[in-house]
C-alpha cells in the first residue's frame, strides 16, 4: 500500500514537472504535437465524410430510370403519383439549386476558387466550426475566405495536409468589417461571432452602426463586406440584420444581431477564395496558426 | 504488454469518432458530445499506472487536436485524473461505482476544457453559466450511459492483449 502511495505522489510529481517543461517548451513543439493529433484523425475523419457521400449517392442512385419513366407516366393519371414524384425530386432540385449557388458567384481574379467538401461540423459555446476535406495540399492556406455562393461562410483558421477548419460568421473568433444596405454614406460597421446559447440559432453582433442609421422599412437589411482588410472581397453577403438596432450602453452607436443568410450547419460544399498574392494579414497569421 | 496503452487507444478511437459525429449532428445546439472521461475508467482498473497515463494523454490530446482548446489542458488533467485512479483503483470496484466515476470524471474533465476554451476565447459569452450547465449535464448523462459499451470494447481489447483483470478486493 505504501508502494502504491509512493508510486503516486512520484507520478503527481513527475506530472507537475511534466507541466512545467510542457509551458517553458517552444511553441513550435506544442504545434508539432497538435499536427500529429490532427493528422491521424484526418483519415477517419474524411472516410466519415466520404461514407456520408456514398451513402447519398446510393440513394439516388438507387432510384432506377424505369422506377422515374413509371412514375411519370402516373403522373398523368393519378394525383398521389404526383405527390410522390415531387418529393422524389425534391432532393434532386435541391442538389440542383446549390450547384447552381456554388457557380452563381464570380470568384475576383486575385483569388483561386477552391470547392471542398464539408467532412465534420464542430460547434459550442466557444467555438463554431466545420472541418472541410481540402488541406495544404490543395493550396488552402490560413486566413482564406470561405463562401457559399455570395454568401461568406468563414475563414480558414488552422490548415492541415488535407483538412482545413474553417471558423464560422457565427463563431466568436470571427471579426469583418461591413457596410449595411439602406446606408447612403456607407459607413463602415463591425460583424463578430457571438457565443451561441445552447439549442438556440448562432449570431452575429454588428456593432459600430451609426446612431442615424434607418432600417429599411419591410425587408431585413443585408450586410456585405467591404473589402478592406485584403481578407474578405467587398461585396460578399455576410448576412441580414435580425429586427431592429438597439443603442449601446455608451449611446454614440448602435448594435443589432446578424442572422447568417445560409443555415451554416447544413452546407455540404463550400468555395474557398485562396488569394493568388499573399496577403500582409494571412502572413501575419501564418506565424502562428490563429486558433 | 508495453503497448497495450497504444492499442487501447486505436480500439477507443472508433467511440470518440462517434462522439465527434454525434457532435456533427448536434452542431446547431452548440453542444459536443464529449466521452473521453469516460473512456479513461476501464483502463484505469488494469492498466498499469504509465500506461494508464499514456492512455490519458492520448485521449486528451486528440480531444484537442481539432478544438481552439489551450496545448494540453485536457491531456494533462487526464493524466492527474488517471495517476489518482490508478491509484486508488478501490474506488472503481463496482459497476455502480464505474457508472458514477463515468459520471464525475466526464463532467470535470468537460468542465476543464470549457473553462480553459472560455480563457482563450476572443469574445466574452452571454449566458455562459447556461451553455456551461448544459454541456456538463450532457456530459455527465453521455459519460454515464457511454460508459457500459466503451467499457466492453476497452475490455475485450485488454483481453486479447493478455492485460490482467482488475483485482476484486484492489
Amino acid at each position: 500500500m505504501d508502494q502504491n502511495r509512493q508510486g503516486a505522489r512520484a507520478s503527481y510529481v513527475a506530472l507537475a514537472v511534466f507541466v512545467a517543461a510542457w509551458i517553458l517548451l517552444p511553441s513550435a513543439v506544442r504545434r508539432f504535437n497538435r499536427e500529429a493529433f490532427v493528422e491521424f484523425q484526418a483519415p477517419a475523419l474524411h472516410l466519415a465524410g466520404k461514407s456520408r457521400d456514398l451513402a447519398t449517392f446510393w440513394e439516388k442512385k438507387s432510384r432506377s430510370t424505369e422506377e422515374l419513366v413509371a412514375a411519370g407516366r402516373d403522373l398523368a393519371r393519378i394525383n398521389a403519383a404526383l405527390e410522390l414524384k415531387l418529393k422524389g425530386l425534391e432532393d434532386i432540385r435541391r442538389e440542383n439549386q446549390r450547384l447552381r449557388e456554388v457557380t452563381r458567384y464570380n470568384v475576383p481574379a486575385e483569388y483561386l476558387s477552391v470547392v471542398a467538401r464539408v467532412a465534420t461540423r464542430d460547434s459550442s459555446s466557444w467555438w463554431q466550426r466545420i472541418v472541410i476535406r481540402k488541406g495544404r495540399n490543395d493550396g488552402i492556406r490560413p486566413g482564406a475566405p470561405v463562401v457559399f455562393g455570395d454568401t461568406v461562410v468563414g475563414r480558414v483558421t488552422a490548415v492541415h495536409l488535407t483538412t482545413s477548419e474553417v471558423d464560422l460568421v457565427t463563431s466568436p473568433g470571427f471579426r469583418c468589417t461591413a457596410y449595411l444596405e439602406g446606408d447612403d454614406q456607407s459607413r463602415i460597421v463591425l460583424v463578430n461571432g457571438v457565443a451561441a446559447h445552447s439549442l438556440g440559432t448562432a449570431k452575429a453582433r454588428v456593432s459600430v452602426i451609426p446612431y442615424d442609421y434607418l432600417l429599411p422599412a419591410g425587408t431585413p437589411a443585408r450586410v456585405t463586406t467591404t473589402g478592406m482588410g485584403g481578407v474578405f472581397p467587398s461585396g460578399l453577403t455576410l448576412g441580414y440584420l435580425d429586427g431592429g438596432a438597439y443603442a449601446t450602453q455608451v449611446g454614440n452607436f448602435k448594435e443589432s444581431l446578424l442572422v447568417p443568410s445560409r443555415d451554416l450547419y447544413n452546407l455540404q460544399e463550400v468555395s474557398v477564395l485562396v488569394p493568388l498574392i499573399q496577403t500582409p494579414g494571412e502572413a501575419l497569421m501564418q506565424g502562428e496558426q490563429f486558433q | 504488454m508495453g503497448w497495450a496503452w497504444l492499442i487501447l487507444l486505436l480500439a477507443t478511437y472508433p467511440w470518440l469518432l462517434g462522439a465527434d459525429l454525434a457532435s456533427d449532428a448536434l452542431a446547431s445546439s452548440s453542444l459536443v458530445v464529449f466521452v473521453s472521461g469516460a473512456c479513461l475508467i476501464a483502463p484505469a482498473r488494469r492498466l498499469k499506472r504509465w500506461q494508464c497515463v499514456l492512455f490519458a494523454a492520448g485521449l486528451g490530446f486528440l480531444f484537442e487536436a481539432r478544438r481552439p482548446i489551450p496545448d494540453g489542458a485536457l491531456a494533462l488533467t487526464l493524466v492527474a485524473v488517471a495517476i489518482f485512479l490508478s491509484s486508488n483503483r478501490a474506488l472503481l470496484r463496482s459497476t455502480p461505482r464505474m457508472l458514477q466515476g463515468a459520471a464525475v470524471v466526464n463532467v470535470g474533465a468537460c468542465l476543464t476544457w470549457f473553462v480553459a476554451a472560455a480563457i482563450a476565447a476572443d469574445a466574452p459569452a452571454d449566458g455562459a453559466f447556461g451553455h456551461l450547465f448544459g454541456q456538463l449535464l450532457l456530459a455527465g448523462v453521455v459519460g454515464a450511459l457511454g460508459l457500459v459499451p466503451v467499457a466492453l470494447t476497452q475490455n475485450a481489447a485488454m483481453d486479447r492483449l493478455g492485460v490482467p483483470p482488475a483485482p476484486d478486493t484492489p
